[in-house]
């Protein structure tokens, strides 16, 4: 049961630096700068990762289906399942989530400190189209994933990478700038404030021992300003935030509102508490997992924009360790089968409905996939486009 | 490869006396050794008496066996460049081996190798460190009181394994008479309860109580021997043959603070890399107040600390602290009674309940709550990963009991690891001075004034 009074006193706090804000960082323009206003692209993509890995025993196999009761009941009848896929690269989560937005295998800082070394779909597909950054979008609520945006090739990277927003990073920027200035209320009252808030906001399971990269392409003055005073709302809102994952699923919504950007990547990421050994949290995070995906799914089916233009993806990042021959939920370094071993569902534009197929994919079959739907050329990567998908 | 190890004692000895064949080996496997070896102080007498006959073994090996035995190794160190590596600390060339392992693509085929090599290397070694004849071992795993059992799904991951057995709790549902009546209570002058007085002979690092509270500590604190070993404090060093090994979470409390605190200023202040934080935290001088432990040698203040740094979770959740320091101490010192009591553990606060490294939080005024039905549920998989963990351990394989309780539920679960017990129905429900008297026979300990009867559907 949440504690009226701190809540009462979060929401005042926040109050205040709304208003603290107001007058210093909300822009002129609501919308971000644009280098060109080209034609509105027909067909839009949401890729969804199960952040942190999952095991297909704990989801997709049928004493799992249990713990995502949404995807189960609700999306896998409209769209299509593969219940055999495969990650075969390295099982860290940014080689594995680089995997997936590139179509190859990465070797890469497993911390976030380096780019992909092959061409990601958001650069390809910007480029081809000399589309502006608002058209390709990474949301992650993993901080190491600054970087996941645009490769470190030459004639590729920031001029043709994706913005990357760390919603939780983006809150914490916003109040440590806010709680900076002189005005508004008193300095003492903006201590409190700052002190209150970091707290709220310091999740340890992703504070170990590395830092936050900048992505390499800088998101706008306005559009960060825009951005940060939606969070400022969210968390006035009575529906008080809880995890990582609801705020990087507000800001998904809150992109997709305001810019209906044609490629959005969103990387849920709660799961990989399962790191401290709490089968229930896992678990937990699991269905929370499930309930945003398919409020993602219900969002995008109110937006004309989106609605039946759109071709939803949801695939784990990649497995975790077995109980027998691996470490057990906990860890996703034995690199067994387990670890390996994910799952695929698409459901919307395209996709053909309440249908399955046993043939057995790759994660990196994802980026060649999205390329086909949206039109643009991905010929040198690992994947194959997924028929089914992508026609 | 040259290393400049730093060696002392025992550990030097061996290093010179197996030198020209560790010179043989490849480079990685070389640094590994070595680095085992640096740790002997710190290592149990399992953990020594592996390493001493892994060193002689491969010395028996003939030099064209073992050059063929480690030729997958040697290909990948050199095609990865590790063998051009100039490091010549065994540690930092290990770190920096396996970054240029992960750099050029080739860890998961390198950690093929050293797991083939291994594997045809290690039998051997079991069959000479383990005798079938060794004596019985005994695991034991409770289900505090307040943690949510849920009957139908209780031991559910066993899938069928062992036997479950009806119980007959009479007045025992509480968890102080429920411990009293199933270890038996503390002999005067022996220390602790019965059994394990009984049990350990001279050895405190034979018998293990891991828990997430303290009602295991309490037991053993009735006696009166280890309340004064309790107020030597951190610097006894346990010598007496009534003491026994004890981590409670719970106890560990202002050690765990000092720890985190330690580790956040660390974080504040910036940090390399993981391995370099590893390092910083493995350098902490930092030791649980006097009285914390049962028994304080410093291996086992090494042994918590590592725990609690290198375990997931551990600093932040008891029961994954049980979980985790069971399994270690199965693996490294392999005492021959463990018992593991798991709890309730805390909620989590919304938004702001993993603070790692940040404890205690003067600010944070949302009221601690517990989760009972959480933590049935993370114990449910936590002791399956103990019992996991200790069936792959050649000590423990075909020489162990296993037993499983609930406090306050009329039902447990044994498992033998020598034998299948059939699953049988129509059981007459046994007392817990029962399971007393059975864990004493399979022991083979006589224990005073025991009332109960050896369970038969488990011991025949």
């Amino acid at each position: 049961m949440k504690n009226p009074g701190l809540t009462w006193r979060r929401r005042e706090a926040l109050r205040i630096l709304a208003a603290c804000m107001a007058d210093w960082w909300l822009p002129r323009c609501l919308f971000a700068q644009r280098t060109s206003t080209p034609r509105k692209r027909e067909r839009r993509v949401i890729v969804v990762t199960f952040g942190g890995g999952v095991r297909y025993e704990d989801t997709l196999a049928r004493d799992g289906w249990v713990n995502i009761p949404h995807l189960a009941s609700d999306l896998v009848p409209q769209g299509l399942v593969y219940p055999v896929a495969r990650h075969e690269g390295l099982t860290g989560h940014f080689n594995s989530t680089g995997a997936l937005v590139t179509g190859s295998r990465q070797n890469v800082d497993a911390y976030g400190s380096e780019a992909p070394v092959t061409p990601t779909i958001f650069e390809l597909f910007r480029k081809e189209h000399a589309l502006p950054p608002e058209e390709a979008w990474v949301i992650a609520t993993n901080k190491s994933f600054g970087l996941m945006g645009g490769s470190k090739l030459r004639s590729f990277g920031d001029p043709y990478s994706a913005n990357v927003v760390l919603p939780k990073q983006l809150l914490i920027s916003t109040i440590k700038a806010a709680v900076s200035t002189n005005a508004g209320p008193g300095v003492e009252d903006r201590r409190a404030l700052a002190e209150r808030m970091m707290l709220a906001l310091d999740e340890g399971y992703e504070g170990f021992g590395w830092r936050v990269y900048e992505s390499g392409r800088a998101l706008g003055a306005e559009l960060k300003a825009t951005l940060a005073k939606s969070l400022i709302d969210y968390f006035n809102d009575p529906a008080t935030p809880t995890s990582g994952d609801e705020l990087t699923f507000f800001m998904t919504k809150e992109i997709m509102n305001r810019l209906a950007p044609s490629l959005l990547v969103v990387n849920f990421w709660d799961i990989d508490i399962a790191h401290y050994g709490a089968y229930s949290l896992y678990l937990e995070a699991i269905r929370r997992t499930d309930r945003l995906v398919h409020e993602l799914w219900q969002h995008v089916q109110s937006l004309p924009q989106y609605r039946d233009r759109t071709t939803l993806i949801v695939v784990p990042e990649m497995g975790r360790d077995s109980d027998v021959a691996g470490n057990g939920f906990a860890n996703h370094r034995s690199g067994d089968e387990s670890c390996r071993r994910v799952w695929l569902v698409a459901v919307g534009a395209g996709v053909p409905k309440g249908a399955g197929t046993e043939r057995p994919i790759r994660t990196v079959d994802v980026a060649p996939t999205v390329a086909q739907i949206l039109g643009f050329k991905m010929a040198e990567c690992e994947g194959k486009p997924l028929a089914e998908l992508a026609f | 490869m040259q290393f400049n190890a730093a060696l002392t004692g025992d550990a030097a000895t061996l290093a010179r006396q197996h030198g020209e064949m560790l010179a043989r080996l490849p480079a990685t496997v070389h640094a590994f050794i070595l680095v085992e070896l640096e740790k002997w102080p710190m290592l149990f007498g399992p953990e020594q008496r592996y390493q001493r006959a892994l060193l002689e073994h491969l010395s028996r090996v003939p030099t064209g066996e073992l050059d063929q035995a480690v030729s997958g190794i040697g290909r990948i160190e050199a095609e990865s460049g590790v063998n051009r590596l100039g490091e010549r600390n065994p540690a930092r060339f290990q770190d920096e081996a396996q970054a240029l392992l992960r750099k050029r693509g080739l860890i998961v085929d390198w950690r093929g190798e050293v797991d083939g090599f291994f594997q045809k290397v290690d039998p051997v070694l079991e069959a000479t460190l383990y005798a079938a004849d060794a004596r019985r071992r005994l695991v034991v795993q409770l289900y505090g009181g307040g943690i949510a059992v849920q009957r139908d799904r209780l031991w559910k991951r066993f899938k069928g394994v062992g036997l479950r057995l009806p119980l007959n709790l009479e007045g025992t549902n509480a968890t102080e008479p429920f411990l009293q009546a199933l270890f038996g209570a503390g002999e005067p002058g022996r220390g602790g309860p019965a059994l394990f007085a009984a049990a350990i002979e001279s050895a405190p690092l034979d018998a293990w109580l891991i828990e997430s509270h303290e009602a295991l500590h309490a037991l053993w604190k009735m006696s009166k021997t280890s309340e004064t070993s309790e107020t030597s404090g951190r610097n006894d060093r346990g010598t007496s043959s009534a003491s026994l090994t004890g981590l409670s979470y719970d106890r560990l409390r202002s050690y765990r603070d000092d720890l985190t605190r330690a580790l956040n200023r660390k974080i504040q202040s910036g940090v390399e890399s993981p391995q370099a934080f590893a390092a910083y935290a493995r350098s902490l001088q930092i030791v649980p107040p006097a009285g914390t432990l049962l028994y304080a040698p410093d291996i086992l203040l090494a042994f918590v600390r590592d725990v609690l740094i290198s375990g997931n979770g551990t600093l932040l959740m008891n029961n994954t602290f049980v979980e985790w320091a069971a399994i270690q101490a199965l693996r490294r010192a392999q005492p021959r009674i463990l018992v593991t009591r798991f709890g309730v553990r805390d909620r989590l606060k919304p938004f702001s309940s993993m603070v790692l490294f940040s404890q205690p939080r003067a600010t944070d005024q949302i009221p601690v709550a517990q989760d009972p039905v959480g933590s049935f549920i993370d114990v449910e998989q936590l002791s399956y990963y103990v019992w996991l963990n200790a069936e792959k351990n050649p000590a423990y394989r075909k020489k162990t009991l296993y037993l499983f309780l609930a406090e306050g539920v009329d039902e447990m679960l044994a498992i033998r690891s020598d034998a299948p017990i059939a699953a049988q129905s129509g059981l007459t429900p046994a007392r817990l001075s029962d399971v007393h008297a059975t864990m004493a026979q399979w022991l083979g300990v006589s224990v005073p004034n025991g009332s109960g009867r050896p369970i038969v559907e488990i011991l025949q």
